[in-house]
């Protein structure tokens, strides 16, 4: 698949280690609940989602996250995609350490590197597809017949070229987080976070989806959280959860 | 954005109507019912007269300054208009009244009347609403000044005038009241026009005279002082002469209506600012309000827009955007609005209460009505962008 030029776009800067890996995370821990400043409050209207979490994940590969509902899987992507600042620890993505930028960086950092696939899609209901996926390049200062070109030719490698002008409401659900995918692959990011991203879709579906999702992976890392097996089962590495901690990190 | 649109149309209708009833007000006199071309109105505010605002400011020298433009090619008639308010009695009321021993001011053949002075000419003019065609053109009591030329004594009068003075064509009327040693002065009615006079104003008995005789009575001729001047002939020519003739004064072409008077009429004023004040505060907390409760209902779609890569900025300024074209939308419905409220006023009144125009429409009201609405836009925009900041990603798209 063609990539966009880099050239221009916002480059991570590289730290002393030259870590290797895409998306590390260093004794993370996050309490909702406390200001999201770097300090836990300890106190018991605080809910720690995280606690000391380290990971790595390498450009290549699929990491799975497992465990149920509370287990901190959900956090772990918000931190990874900048949607959130941990309370401690370090995030870093391609080198550059996220808890240490402002937000407008963050959006930036996320806008060029990170694609984001939702468990309900959240895909605009008053674009069509093509613009839905076109969304993020638009941002990216990309002129509108490349957004176009480089949209439609996402939702063909999705298998959706025939549903460019459809909205969201004319599709069904599997095509609706084809649709997502797709727009998570088009300013063509380094890392991609997929927060159960078969969990609104039957088995079919979802399988359908899973193998999309593994053959457009590429050199990138991906993230994906699920309690499902069936969707983990993409996964080169799974790292098992539980009250927000790692309790297993077997493949 | 239906319902901020919707608020808005229905606010700069209501201000548009408001402001259209203003501006009747302000425009309305006895003389403006006229088919000149041009109109010399002196302007206003610029005197140095200590008891300015006490009489209204004239025209002087407006005999002469007339005949001057009455000579300039392309024009085909120019008169000077004075208005004076007087109580006209029967010539022949003395007996009827010594007899009863009464003084009722308002008699059968008594009453206060606006006399209108022009210089009438061979063909018929409407001054006042009134024809000059039973008036003898000319101005013989003028004189080149002298004012000691042969008086006609004609008077015109409308069907209020006529009503009122219980008059028919060939009575006669004399002015009283304390005025120069001129009064007594006599004049016969010369006819009886059958249109009830300026349109606007049905109810005012006016009667049109000869502008020298109306200066003598007055105490005008002193300064050959008028009201106005009206001017015949081709568009361009009449403006150019007029302008020419008066240079310090304010030249009205016959377009109808001139929004400018509205500061000249203090109620007039009050009451189109007060609209103008109220209907921003009503618009701009109506926008604020269905567009703050919009971004609300539109939260998800902010979140995903940031969660994809959209910096704050951009967010707000789609909801910035979006808040100022709902209210320039509702001020394209609001000027329709407008324009049918102004004629569903006037025929209302007209067909029930009001004898004259009571609301009018200008093309200024375009522009005004998209400024309201650009003004009331930017007050309300900073609720939406609050609330569309307070967005959470993590609540909204969180899964």
């Amino acid at each position: 698949m063609n990539g966009l030029d880099r050239s221009g776009r916002t480059q991570p800067a590289s730290t002393e280690s030259e870590s290797t890996a895409a998306v590390r995370l260093d004794d993370v821990t996050h309490e909702y609940g406390s200001d999201s400043g770097r300090f836990g409050s300890g106190n018991d209207r605080t809910l720690t989602a995280l606690r000391d979490v380290s990971l790595a994940v390498e450009p290549g590969t699929i990491v799975g996250l497992r465990g149920p509902s509370g287990s901190g899987k959900s956090t772990i992507l918000h931190a990874v995609s900048g949607l959130l600042v941990p309370t401690s620890g370090t995030v870093e993505l391609l080198g550059t350490d996220l808890t240490a930028l402002s937000a407008r960086e963050r959006v930036r950092i996320r806008r060029d590197h990170v694609g984001i696939v939702f468990q309900r899609f959240h895909l605009l209901p008053s674009l069509t597809a093509r613009a839905n996926v076109a969304l993020p390049l638009v941002q990216a200062g990309v002129p509108r017949s490349k957004r176009r070109e480089r949209a439609e030719r996402l939702l063909e490698q999705v298998g959706l070229g025939d549903r460019t002008t459809h909205l969201p409401g004319e599709l069904s659900g599997g095509e609706r987080q084809r649709v997502a995918i797709a727009r998570s692959l088009s300013t063509d990011p380094d890392v991609i976070v997929a927060d159960e991203p078969t969990g609104e879709l039957d088995t079919a579906t979802g399988a359908e989806v899973l193998e999309l999702l593994t053959s457009l992976g590429d050199d990138r890392a991906v993230l994906v959280a699920s309690h499902d097996s069936a969707t983990l089962a993409i996964a080169d590495d799974v790292v098992r959860l539980r009250d927000g901690m790692v309790i297993d990190d077997a493949g | 954005m239906a319902a901020s649109t919707g608020a808005v149309a229905l606010t700069i209708s209501i201000l548009l109507v408001v402001t259209g009833i203003a501006l009747a007000l302000a425009t309305a006199g006895v003389v403006t019912e006229t088919d000149a071309d041009a109109t010399v109105v002196p302007q206003q505010g610029e005197t140095l007269s200590d008891v300015g605002g006490v009489e209204p400011v004239q025209l002087g020298a407006a005999n002469e300054r007339a005949a001057a433009i009455r000579d300039r090619e392309g024009v085909d008639h120019a008169s000077p208009v004075l208005v004076e308010t007087v109580r006209l009695e029967g010539a022949d009321s003395e007996v009827s009244d010594a007899e009863s021993g009464e003084s009722d001011a308002e008699s059968r053949s008594s009453g206060l009347v606006a006399l209108v002075g022009v210089v009438p000419d061979d063909e018929e003019r409407t001054v006042a609403g009134l024809s000059t065609a039973g008036l003898e053109p000319g101005d013989p009591q003028y004189a080149n000044g002298t004012y000691d030329g042969q008086r006609t004594g004609e008077i015109v009068l409308s069907r209020a005038a006529a009503d009122r003075l219980d008059a028919a064509e060939g009575e006669a009327f004399r002015v009283v009241g304390n005025r120069t040693a001129t009064d007594q002065t006599a004049f016969t009615v010369a006819g009886v026009d059958a249109a009830t006079g300026n349109e606007r104003d049905a109810d005012v008995p006016v009667a049109l005279v000869h502008l020298s005789e109306l200066q003598s009575i007055s105490g005008a001729s002193a300064g050959e002082l008028a009201d106005r001047v009206l001017v015949w002939g081709d568009a361009e020519a009449t403006e150019a002469a007029a302008g020419d003739a008066y240079p310090n004064a304010t030249v009205e072409t016959a377009d109808g209506t001139d929004p400018s008077q509205l500061f000249d009429d203090g109620l007039a004023f009050a009451t189109s600012l007060i609209a103008l004040v109220v209907g921003v505060a009503i618009c701009a907390a109506f926008v604020a309000t269905t567009m703050g409760i919009t971004v609300n209902e539109d939260r998800r779609m902010l979140a995903v827009l940031e969660a994809v890569g959209f910096p704050t900025h951009s967010r707000l300024a789609v909801v910035g955007v979006s808040t100022l074209v709902t209210t320039l939308l509702g001020a394209v419905l609001g000027i329709v609005g407008g324009v049918l409220g102004v004629l569903a006023v006037d025929a209302v009144a007209g067909a029930t209460v009001a004898t004259r125009t009571v609301a009018v429409i200008h093309p200024l009201f375009v522009p005004y009505a998209f400024a309201v609405a650009l003004v009331s836009g930017l007050v309300a925009v900073p609720y939406p962008l609050v609330v569309a900041a307070r967005t959470s990603v993590l609540d909204e798209v969180g899964r």
